[in-house]
């Protein structure tokens, strides 16, 4: 194999990869990218077998075919090189010549037999505007949950039916749900429901950032995994196995308790008092109380605070425990002024939403108290 | 550090003078206590008229029989004895704030410093052992020394229902003469490595140079040196009595008298277990984040396997729910299973923050476990349990020193 590529173009595609690429060694294969020459274009491709990624980008080819190199070492190398052309050519023995400008380099590959074969595309489930995709994961993301244990929520609920697109994520203790309306949903061709893990949700977001807004993902799946398709760059991964949590009935029905309040106010006076939380339960006591909602916080080790926050509530007194950090997670993920904060009562699921107009799609944040 | 003292307070043939106040008549006679003399399990205690005849504690019962034919065996009653440990604890708590019970029938007590109140160390432990038997009626055998260690090497000495001092200063004359097994810690194994050396006497042991031991058991022979010595050296002996470090784990095991390969009698089984550890778990208001399960099988093949769940607990339906998983993900169906055995470990403080699904059936269960536990307070242990358990149901055994490590206060 041989080829001329820009080095702009190739430090773009293989930066992309990097997410992806093994960072531990059990197998040394996954630490390599594969490089396949033909046409007019060098295909890249890395995967963890959990994820895959196929990226590529224009060259001159002068000699198809096909090698793996350490994908590290090739980012790093090709960073440093100045602007221009690189020439890759590869040696019976696996190893790649390097040439860019007055630049020589010899990288030692292995054989492109030993890397995993990643598996075809199947029929287009729906095209999905990237930017519906990227914004309905910064928005649940944060919920899904860091413990281990509980495998079937390492990763977010994506339901996708002719009416829109739905994602949900929930660590057992919050939940964060997106509706997006049809006409942010793209076209859809059949109804599909699969667990995406998180860190194929981290690279869709890097995908979805480097395709600029109009662009489309094309989305497929089969038994096991998930495909994304942007242009010329392929996400594929294997999908979570498990019952995902019957959201529908974590959704509240109805709170009677309904605060609105202006978010920085809010997010700023959390801030605060949560410097004064116990540090491992991070709890903070929200009342409502007549036109305020007052936040305190107290540690045995370090103080006491207190912040109160207008609001022209109305209702009866209630306090309530949160875990500050669920509260924040939340209000650093919107960029609408207002929310509307809803109780019901101590024992069950309080919820934030985006409050004020020209909200189309619905967003949801169910939380559960702490005891107090 | 000026000079301690510490009582090392053993109850005398325990669980059998717990039964001779339940039936006098079996007073004076040999008693084993562990079940009938044909049943699969040994003994948990013998009476003295029956240590005569060489019947001790984990003997198997057949062999007791067969050295002592006309022993009186009785089922162990392990309730009774957890009662009288906790007035036992109640007698000694009276007397001195700084409590550590070793096991179910005996306890340090430190004394140091309590002259002004209960005047010198020998009149203050005769006292104490008044009181005991006037509290409880039960005899108990008292041993006074400086270190923990020769505290408790005295009562043995001590026995029966006696009370020995050793003084400050004489703890080498009076271990020299002892038998090396007469050390805490050093089990068969280790005498027998130790005759092999020629040491047979505490006081050959301390006249070996310290760099022997160590150089022949590791750091254990320098917890041994210092041992031969009177001094307190080594694993749990490095805390201070009333420095309450809580336990490490929680279990429950079951061996069944016939092995059994009957699903619902191994998960029943499981669920009583399972009933027993919650129990315990919330007498001493723990949670646990992993539960593990022990199968053994006929041939005495034996897997543990461990899950960490989620949210802690201590209910004894989602301790269930765990283990049945467990159970039936490891378990070979068809295999007849000898033993079962239920642990908790990692504990954590309950979780204040409350689960989105499932929230208002944990709730429920608290309350019903909390109120089942008043009524087993009441009425005994049996008083009430899971419908899953009720084939499950067996008879608890006894063990004077139960395995683990000692030192834990009885459940208050």
């Amino acid at each position: 194999m041989e080829f001329t590529v820009n080095r702009a173009d190739l430090v773009r595609e293989l930066s992309l990869s990097q997410g992806v690429v093994e960072k531990k060694t059990t197998i040394p294969i996954l630490s390599n990218i594969l490089l396949e020459a033909a046409g007019d274009r060098v295909t890249l491709t890395a995967t963890d077998l959990e994820l895959g990624i196929r990226c590529s980008c224009p060259a001159r080819i002068k000699k198809e075919g096909s090698g793996t190199v350490p994908a590290r070492k090739l980012l790093d190398y090709v960073r440093l090189l100045a602007e221009g052309d690189v020439h890759m050519k590869f040696l019976e023995n696996h190893w790649a010549n390097i040439t860019s400008g007055r630049s020589r380099t010899r990288i030692a590959g292995m054989s492109r037999e030993s890397f995993p074969e990643l598996p075809e595309m199947p029929e287009k489930i729906a095209e999905v505007p990237v930017r519906t995709l990227a914004s309905m994961i910064s928005r649940t993301a944060f919920a899904i949950s860091m413990e281990e244990s509980r495998f079937t929520l390492n990763g977010a609920l994506l339901v996708m039916r002719p009416e829109g697109l739905t994602m949900v994520a929930t660590d057992g203790h919050r939940l964060a749900y997106v509706q997006a309306t049809p006409a942010e949903s793209g076209q859809v061709d059949k109804q599909f429901r699969a667990l995406i893990p998180k860190k194929a949700m981290a690279e869709l977001t890097k995908l979805a950032d480097e395709a600029g807004s109009d662009a489309t993902a094309i989305f497929a799946g089969d038994d096991n995994h998930l495909f994304f398709q942007i242009g010329h760059r392929l996400l594929i991964t294997r999908k979570l196995t498990g019952n995902f949590p019957d959201y529908e009935r974590v959704l509240p029905k109805d709170h009677s308790l309904v605060a609105k309040l202006q978010k920085d106010e809010l997010r700023s006076a959390i801030e605060r008092v949560a410097q004064f939380a116990d540090e491992r339960s991070r709890a903070i006591r929200v009342q409502f109380t007549n036109g305020e909602v007052k936040i305190f916080s107290s540690s045995v080790e370090t103080g006491e605070s207190e912040e109160s926050v207008p609001s022209e509530y109305q209702g009866p007194e209630i306090e309530i425990g949160f875990n500050a950090q669920y509260l924040l997670d939340f209000l650093r993920a919107i960029p609408q002024d207002h929310v509307a904060f809803e109780l019901k009562d101590q024992k069950s699921a309080g919820e934030m939403k985006p409050a004020g107009d020209g909200i189309a799609d619905q967003y949801r944040y169910v939380v559960m108290p702490m005891r107090i | 550090m000026s000079v301690r003292t510490y009582f090392h307070v053993d109850m005398d043939a325990f669980f059998v003078s717990v039964e001779e106040l339940f039936d006098p008549s079996l007073k004076g006679k040999p008693v084993v206590v562990g079940g009938r003399p044909n049943e699969r399990g040994v003994v948990s205690a013998a009476s003295y008229a029956a240590r005569k005849f060489g019947v001790h504690s984990a003997l198997p019962l057949r062999t007791a029989y067969k050295l002592c034919p006309q022993a009186i065996f009785v089922d162990g009653h392990p309730e009774r004895y957890r009662e009288c440990s906790q007035q036992v604890f109640d007698v000694l708590h009276a007397f001195s704030p700084l409590v550590e019970m070793a096991s179910i029938d005996e306890a340090y007590v430190d004394m140091t410093g309590t002259e002004r109140l209960y005047g010198p160390p020998l009149k203050a432990a005769h006292l104490l052992h008044e009181r005991m038997k006037t509290a409880t009626r039960l005899n108990c055998s008292i041993g006074i020394a400086a270190s923990r260690l020769v505290a408790k090497i005295t009562s043995d000495q001590a026995k029966p229902n006696g009370v020995l001092w050793v003084i400050p200063g004489h703890e080498a004359a009076f271990l020299a003469p002892l038998d090396v097994r007469k050390v805490p810690g050093v089990g068969k194994v280790t005498e027998q490595n130790l005759h092999a050396l020629g040491i047979r006497k505490v006081g050959d042991l301390a006249r070996l140079e310290d760099a022997f031991l160590e150089e022949r058991f590791g750091k254990w022979g320098l917890a041994l040196a210092g041992k031969s010595r009177g001094i307190d050296a080594g694993g749990w002996f490095d805390t201070e009595i009333g420095e309450d470090t809580g336990p490490k784990s929680i279990s429950h095991e079951h061996t069944f008298s016939e092995d059994t390969a009957e699903v619902a009698q191994l998960e029943s089984t499981l669920a009583r277990l399972c009933e027993m550890v919650g129990r315990r778990l919330r007498e001493h208001g723990l949670h646990a984040r992993t539960i593990a399960l022990k199968l053994r099988y006929s041939d005495f093949s034996t897997i543990t396997r461990a899950h960490s769940v989620g949210r802690p607990t201590q209910l004894d339906i989602e301790l269930y729910e765990e283990i049945r998983l467990l159970f039936r993900r490891n378990w070979k169906p068809g295999a007849a299973v000898r033993l079962l055995g239920v642990n908790t470990s990692s504990f954590e403080e309950e979780t204040e923050q409350m689960d989105l699904i499932g929230e208002a059936r944990h709730e429920r269960w608290k309350h019903a476990l909390a109120a089942a536990d008043k009524l087993r307070d009441r009425f005994g242990e049996s008083a009430v349990s899971l419908a899953a358990s009720m084939r499950g149901k067996f008879r608890e055994r006894t063990h004077e020193n139960p395995a683990g490590l000692p030192g834990k206060k009885p459940e208050r």
